[in-house]
């Protein structure tokens, strides 16, 4: 029986050449991929999340953290697709168009992968257009729009008024964030929800497809 | 050397400072971007807020491309937002070496700011505030905030390198700007946010400590060490070795423009009055004369820290840099930052920009200015402004209502 107690703290602490090791050893030791992903991974994330909610850890430590699980995540990666393990849903990313900060996105998109979810980053500067197509080609359950700039805001707005017109507003749970933005904004501009900060994000848009 | 709070006790009632400079632009039906680039315009926009507003002190239009674009970092400029800059490509500490050849005082923009405060001193009559990007933040510009998060756990030499070296040319600039006649300088810290007060004090505090010592010849308000590791500050000093050499010469050249706005300031104080020119006079028959000790004393700025975010777990730390007072944001509990800050560090701030600023109506604005006054009422040490730099179309009335509900 692997003992999952190490690779979880060599996670946590951010050693990504040992989570790397550690997930290797445990494919040869007859370990699945699935149950690596998810008592390896998922939970030391979890736990980085939580301690991060709880200011027992900061964003450099989360961002080792983050690193570290996608080092052990290349290596499952293969099996993984193979196996089609069942994600646990799939979020779209992006920093809004004019806007190049890309720090909050980051870690919200490494909560979500921390949580078992599919997520694809469309990168900062994301124009509404661009959003739109990503909607259309990958049929996410999320939408997710980050904004650090006041005078970018306007632009999660432009993208909720493009998802409308092309049709494609049903299909998906729109979530807004960032510095500027107020969960007041994100109920104007009719999106789906808000989250003050990347730890709760995962959290809301659980909350969002609950029951569903 | 004067302090923030000698001003606040000599005022004699609140002072009332929203951190203004975009919205100066509507005033001259400008851009943000010919702001930037014109300093007789950039001086007309704040000279024209201060007429229409009053506020106690005046800060120029908030950027925190300048430093960077002086080093060679591409930069957006886009019409009516912040600067931006798109790229950061430094990785080691050889990659550095490039950027050390460029004296940041020959920039053009920077020229441009320099000459903006020296404008500003020759119109304006309330305390003139500039600002300085803080060295960790210049830092992540040059890394990219993410690499430059990731490499204090996993590469703290390289930290300290960079870090050392943007504390170099932000000396050299803030000393330029405290030459050009500003008496605040706010040294923007916010990539700081994010880290932990035990990083905090190593990777970022003791170099503001050092910057502060550089700018005002001064330890600064408190005689304790960062409240971290002090192995941590000594390593700090060492770092910036290196550019030991620049910062001589720099030292000399500022002393000279020290000298030089010395006599200058000195003929005011016996009896040349500033007045806002052109556009009319900013003197109001209720300002404190605040700007009064200044003059006496007029090469050491008083240096302001500020940090954008929650930085509830970091106030004990800032107080630590030796900063004369604190501009924290809207999500922090300034009663506990109260309750934490040294008493002689001023606390400013620290109504929401952009929820309560941009998005509420007057009452709102009202209402969140009293709350707050009234929260801070046992507290001398305090300035009422906005938690960071209010946007360009930030309505009038709101800023109305902050500066008469902030005077009632």
């Amino acid at each position: 029986m692997f003992d999952f107690a190490e690779m979880k703290a060599a996670l946590e602490h951010g050693k990504a050449a040992q989570v790397k090791e550690f997930a290797e050893k445990a494919l040869a030791e007859g370990v699945g991929a699935e149950e690596i992903l998810n008592e390896g991974l998922i939970a030391a994330m979890a736990v980085v999340g939580e301690k991060f909610k709880k200011n027992e850890v900061y964003v450099p430590e989360v961002l080792v953290a983050a690193r570290a699980m996608y080092a052990g995540l290349d290596v499952l990666r293969p099996l993984l697709a193979k196996s089609g393990v069942k994600k646990a849903g799939k979020l779209v990313i992006g920093t809004v168009k004019g806007d190049l900060h890309d720090i909050g996105k980051n870690l919200v998109k490494m909560m979500f992968e921390g949580a078992g979810y599919e997520v694809v980053d469309l990168g900062t500067d994301v124009s509404p257009a661009k959003f739109v197509d990503a909607v259309r080609s990958e049929r996410p359950d999320f939408l997710g729009m980050s904004a650090l700039l006041t005078t970018t805001m306007p632009s999660m707005k432009s993208t909720i008024e493009a998802l409308k017109d092309a049709g494609l507003r049903n299909h998906v749970k729109v979530l807004v964030g960032g510095a500027p933005v107020t969960s007041k904004y994100a109920s104007e501009i009719g999106a789906d929800g808000y989250a003050p900060d990347a730890s709760s994000a995962v959290d809301v848009a659980k909350e969002l497809v609950k029951g569903k | 050397m004067p302090r923030l709070i000698d001003l606040v006790r000599i005022a004699g009632r609140r002072l009332v400072v929203p951190l203004l400079g975009y919205p100066g632009a509507q005033l001259t039906c400008s851009s943000l971007k010919q702001n930037e680039f014109n300093p007789v315009l950039h001086c007309e926009s704040i000279c024209r807020l201060v007429d229409r507003f009053s506020p106690d002190a005046a800060f120029f239009m908030m950027d925190l491309s300048v430093e960077a674009g002086a080093l060679g970092l591409p930069v957006r400029y886009p019409l009516y937002e912040s600067p931006t800059v798109e790229e950061h490509p430094v990785r080691s500490l050889a990659d550095l070496e490039a950027f050390k050849v460029l004296d940041p005082l020959d920039d053009a923009l920077v020229q441009a700011r320099i000459r903006a405060m020296e404008l500003m001193k020759e119109r304006l009559d309330v305390p003139r505030g500039g600002y300085v990007i803080g060295p960790f933040t210049l830092a992540g510009l040059l890394m990219g905030a993410s690499e430059l998060a990731m490499a204090t756990i996993t590469d703290p030499d390289l930290v300290h390198g960079v870090v050392g070296f943007c504390t170099d040319v932000c000396v050299r600039y803030a000393r330029a700007l405290a030459a050009a006649g500003a008496d605040m300088i706010a040294i923007l810290e916010p990539t700081a946010t994010f880290l932990s007060p035990q990083a905090f004090d190593t990777f970022c505090g003791a170099y503001i400590r050092g910057l502060i010592t550089e700018v005002t010849g001064n330890p600064g308000m408190t005689g304790a060490a960062p409240a971290g590791d002090v192995a941590g500050g000594t390593d700090a000093t060492g770092g910036r070795a290196g550019a030991g050499a620049r910062t001589a010469t720099g030292t000399t050249d500022a002393a000279d423009k020290a000298d030089a706005a010395g006599v200058r300031n000195g003929s005011e104080s016996a009896g040349i009055e500033r007045t806002t020119g052109a556009t009319g006079s900013a003197s109001r028959a209720n300002a404190p004369d605040i700007a009064g000790p200044r003059r006496a004393d007029a090469m050491t700025p008083m240096m302001i820290l500020h940090i954008c975010g929650d930085t509830s777990h970091l106030v004990r730390n800032m107080c630590a840099t030796g900063a004369h007072g604190l501009s924290l944001d809207s999500p922090v509990d300034f009663a506990r930052a109260a309750r934490e800050a040294d008493p002689e560090v001023v606390l400013i701030g620290n109504v929401d920009p952009v929820g309560v600023m941009v998005q509420e109506t007057p009452d709102g604005v009202r209402r969140a200015v009293r709350a707050l006054l009234d929260m801070m009422e046992p507290y001398e040490n305090f300035i009422l402004s906005t938690g960071c730099d209010l946007p360009y179309e930030t309505p009038f009335e709101n800023i109305d209502a902050f500066m008469k509900e902030g005077r009632l």
